[in-house]
């Protein structure tokens, strides 16, 4: 019981937060629309439990809780295949960094007569 | 006029005409470099080294052997190394030729020309060394020989391209095909990288015996045959994650 009053609240408060931040314009009307119907979702699943059940019966699978636990290893899978993308992007960024200025201060230094890079093409618009 | 004299002499005009430049990547590489840059600068125009956050004196050994020195201020590995290197050339020096070498001295400055040879002939784009065609590694230990095997059946089952050493540093690309070649995998996977883009860019290539000279200061000094593993893990990431 403490459990669902407490879950309940914090779907209300999280809708407050999202609500304020639609007013100050930091999120968009579609985002406001997203995260209002997650966290009524989660307000509703934790005043009956059984609607989960409901579910799961439908997709064909045995228990609610299940359920949540599938979506939720599926959910983490994707999130981490995404973080390693993230991070051999910022990698091949960082290399591309490195590059850049070791090419260009060795074009400086040994190639004077050709204008700086910075005027040349690709340079600073 | 006999073939091979005809041969002999187009070569030659065409080794005064054309301009060939060496790559050297190098880490770490202060007792050997400097040999390894004179070695090449008498068999090319000039010698670009990128000195890949060495914490010894490669870079200024380098730069006194005659090298263009480049620096990068974070390690980024030896394929990065390379890019950067071939990324300079191409900008700077206007190249025909380029040739990957090595810091370390295994490979002999002799071979440039050999190696270099189809590319002017306009046989090839691009021309890769190789430690199993008749001319013999030295002292090379039988478990990395081993391992170099499965590399090469590794690259053909992944690439479909079907050589006798799949990790082999020494190559000579043509101008072209070092601008369509760019190396993305900054590590060592570097040269099984470069074989699947000469299948996927449909380049035309060829191998060349070249000799390797292991020594036991290099094979001290060259991380454990056991790297396959991060070569392999690099190569699979590449094909399914990005």
């Amino acid at each position: 019981m403490v459990f669902q009053i407490a879950l309940v609240a914090f779907a209300a408060f999280a809708i407050l937060k999202t609500w304020k931040q639609y007013r100050a314009r930091k999120v968009s009307k579609y985002w406001f629309f997203v995260l209002c119907v997650f966290w009524i979702g989660v307000a509703v699943v934790a005043i009956t439990p059984d609607t989960t059940g409901i579910i799961a019966e439908a997709v064909g699978v045995g228990r609610g809780a299940d359920l949540l636990v599938y979506i939720g290893v599926v959910v983490l899978f994707y999130v981490v295949h995404r973080l390693l993308l993230k991070q051999q992007q910022f990698s091949d960024e960082i290399t591309e960094l490195v590059r850049q200025a070791a090419i260009e201060r060795a074009g400086s230094a040994n190639h004077p007569h050709l204008a700086s890079p910075l005027q040349g093409e690709g340079g600073e618009k | 006029m006999d073939r091979k004299v005809f041969l002999v002499l187009t070569i030659y005009r065409l080794l005064s005409t054309m301009k060939i430049v060496a790559v050297i990547p190098a880490y770490n590489e202060e007792t050997r470099v400097g040999a390894a840059v004179r070695d090449a600068l008498a068999h090319t125009h000039a010698v670009v080294v990128v000195d890949d956050q060495s914490t010894d004196r490669s870079g200024q050994i380098a730069e006194e052997a005659g090298a263009i020195v480049l620096t990068h201020h974070l390690n980024r590995g030896q394929g990065a190394a390379l890019q950067t290197a071939t990324d300079y050339a191409l900008k700077y020096l206007s190249p025909d030729i380029i040739v990957h070498f090595d810091a370390d001295g295994q490979m002999q400055g002799s071979d440039i020309e050999g190696i270099v040879t189809p590319i002017m002939l306009g046989e090839a784009d691009i021309v890769l060394g190789s430690r199993f065609l008749g001319k013999q590694a030295e002292n090379m230990p039988t478990f990395r020989r081993l391992v170099l095997r499965a590399g090469v059946l590794f690259t053909f089952l992944l690439s479909g391209i079907r050589i006798s050493d799949s990790q082999n540093g020494f190559r000579a690309l043509s101008r072209t095909a070092a601008e369509d070649i760019r190396i993305s995998l900054d590590r060592m996977a570097h040269a099984s990288e470069i074989l699947d883009l000469i299948k996927v860019k449909a380049l035309r290539y060829r191998e060349h015996p070249v000799t390797i000279r292991y020594s036991v200061d290099t094979l001290q000094k060259s991380p454990s045959t056991f790297r396959a593993f991060e070569i392999v893990k690099d190569l699979l990431k590449k094909k399914f994650v990005r």
